[in-house]
């Protein structure tokens, strides 16, 4: 009776991590099938056969090489680039005398974290287009660094306020200026915060899909989750290519999971929470 | 000492970057967006014609406008009504074992930092009435297919699922860093005075956690007004509109019609409904859960 009793909980959890983790199988299973007949036949288990050739296939047809580089190199350089403006812009209300326009600015940007976003998508779509950058990277660049500004800003000056005073005293006394304070003491003293930062942009990034989809149309400049949802309209009828696409796009994901996970998930949650 | 850190141009050189971005980006396009509601516009040609509140008259004696916002509150109900309990019933299971804690904390998160676009064409592909897993499940209990994603019956159904799928892992998450962090003795005192796990979860973990399950139904519902890429990867708002939120009507009529105008007053009605959301959960959920001192 106990030794059910103890069990329960995991029978229950199991069941929940089966319904997580099945739809990967079963996809990773799928990729390695022959066609849609293949997997008709045989849909929940590993074939006797493996068609290594959708790799290959999805690879050519689906142009993933192109579309991962495009969406990693938007994601670092936005989440950077993001990073750096909302430290400066931190450090410059937090440790700097100037109280009063201070208080009202750090308002203003607590004001930009709660718009949804979402519904500002028009008018940043004409922002861009008179910008004369429709249809280039920095349609996106632009935007997602503008985007991560506000949870930037207020997780880096929460950081950053809680460092104790008599760091820059000394340094003051050392002979640096408020520029070198800055570079030489606040920044590294705020990687671990970067860091978190770092990981919730650059996810946001690299998932974003309504501003990819509506703001480049060339399709050499795609990111990976607009270029896999037109692979998939393409190569509908395929779903065993399709399968090997969905796991390349996945796969990646999961390694760095794998690895900073404990990060991320600190990150992630930190985020919704906002500070 | 204040000197050097009082040093008025270089303040202004710090701030001023972001401040640009976020003129341009968040206070520009409400402007925009309200003065263009007003206005009939293609987006393109040089002269909106401006036309008062029409657009609004236009979208609120719409059909389909109605039935997308029915489609949020089908999301937000979904979310607060089904998930939420999901969440805390295994939130507490996962705080409760003793075993294979990080597994379970690690594997259901896993689909939150998934690409929406990804997971929309995973399910598409789960949903595919021939060859897909779950009629493929549903045939070994005798079910004929079913058209998951082009029934009008269950195609919502079908992307609230993924929906739930994908974010329910997030918030247990979330949930489970608040129970860990009650002191244990509380739960210990408890248990030696006799309690049983389901009373101690009862009446010690669950009104302890109220301020983080209030965090989540606040987090539901923006996530709920702000869904637009999963329906636009799972369905495209179809079959017939029966599956469109604001955000993908909004969508579109502004960029695939070139109704801009009309476009836009849709994205103020999504402000105004945020706000009105924002204000209920404030006065009725936030007020009763003030933070508990323990």
């Amino acid at each position: 009776m106990t030794r059910l009793k103890k069990l329960l909980p995991h029978i229950v959890l199991m069941a929940y991590l089966l319904v997580i983790l099945f739809p990967f199988l079963f996809v990773l299973f799928s990729s390695v099938k022959k066609d849609n007949n293949a997997i008709a036949l045989n849909p929940f288990g590993i074939p006797k056969q493996f068609a290594l050739g959708n790799y290959v296939e999805a690879w050519v047809n689906a142009k993933i090489s192109t579309y991962f580089f495009n969406s990693l190199y938007i994601s670092i350089l936005s989440a950077v680039v993001s990073i750096l403006i909302a430290a400066m812009f931190a450090f410059a209300i937090t440790r700097m005398r100037h109280f009063k326009i201070s208080a009202l600015l750090s308002g203003l940007i607590l004001v930009g974290m709660l718009i949804p976003n979402n519904a500002l998508m028009l008018p940043i779509y004409l922002l861009v287009r008179k910008l004369g950058i429709l249809d280039t990277h920095l349609a996106l660049i632009i935007p997602y660094i503008a985007n991560a500004l506000p949870f930037s800003v207020i997780i880096l000056a929460a950081f950053m306020r809680s460092l104790p005073g008599e760091i820059e005293e000394a340094a003051v006394m050392d002979g640096l200026k408020a520029q070198g304070i800055f570079a030489r003491i606040v920044v590294p003293l705020t990687v671990p915060a970067m860091v978190t930062v770092f990981i919730v942009n650059f996810l946001g990034n690299w998932n974003e899909f309504l501003l990819a989809n509506y703001f480049l149309s060339n399709d050499s400049l795609r990111t990976l989750p607009v270029g896999m949802v037109q692979f998939r309209d393409q190569y509908q009828m395929n779903y065993a290519q399709m399968s090997a696409g969905i796991v390349y796009s996945v796969v990646p994901v999961i390694v760095i999971y794998a690895i900073l996970q404990e990060k991320i998930i600190e990150g992630v949650t930190a985020g919704s929470v906002k500070g | 000492m204040n000197k050097a850190l009082k040093n008025p141009a270089l303040y202004v050189l710090f701030i001023l970057p972001c401040l640009i971005l976020f003129a341009m980006f968040f206070l520009y396009p409400i402007v925009s967006s309200i003065r263009f509601s007003l206005t009939s516009w293609n987006g393109v040609s040089s002269d909106p014609k401006f036309i008062g509140f029409d657009n609004f008259v236009k979208a609120l004696t719409e059909k389909r406008f109605w039935t997308a916002v029915r489609n949020n509150g089908y999301f937000i109900l979904f979310s607060c009504g089904i998930q939420v309990p999901l969440i805390v019933f295994f939130s507490l299971l996962i705080a409760h074992v003793k075993k294979l804690k990080g597994l379970y904390k690690t594997a259901v998160f896993l689909p939150s930092i998934m690409s929406t676009a990804v997971i929309g064409i995973l399910w598409g592909f789960i949903y595919e009435p021939n060859i897909g897993l779950l009629n493929n499940i549903l045939k070994v209990f005798g079910i004929e297919p079913l058209y998951w994603l082009s029934d009008e019956k269950y195609a919502m159904l079908s992307i609230l699922i993924t929906n739930a799928w994908q974010w329910t892992g997030f918030y247990i998450v979330m949930v489970l860093a608040a129970i860990i962090s009650i002191p244990r003795e509380l739960d210990e005192a408890a248990a030696i005075d006799g309690a049983t796990a389901v009373q101690r979860a009862f009446s010690i973990t669950l009104p302890l956690i109220k301020p983080i399950i209030s965090v989540v139904i606040m987090l539901s519902i923006a996530g709920a007004m702000k869904a637009a890429d999963i329906v636009i990867v799972m369905t495209k708002g179809g079959p017939a509109g029966s599956t469109d939120v604001m955000a993908t009507y909004m969508i579109k009529y502004a960029i695939t019609n070139f109704k801009y105008g009309y476009g836009n007053s849709i994205s103020v009605l999504i402000f105004v409904f945020t706000l009105i959301l924002t204000a209920l959960y404030q006065l009725l959920i936030a007020r009763r859960s003030e933070r508990i001192e323990y």
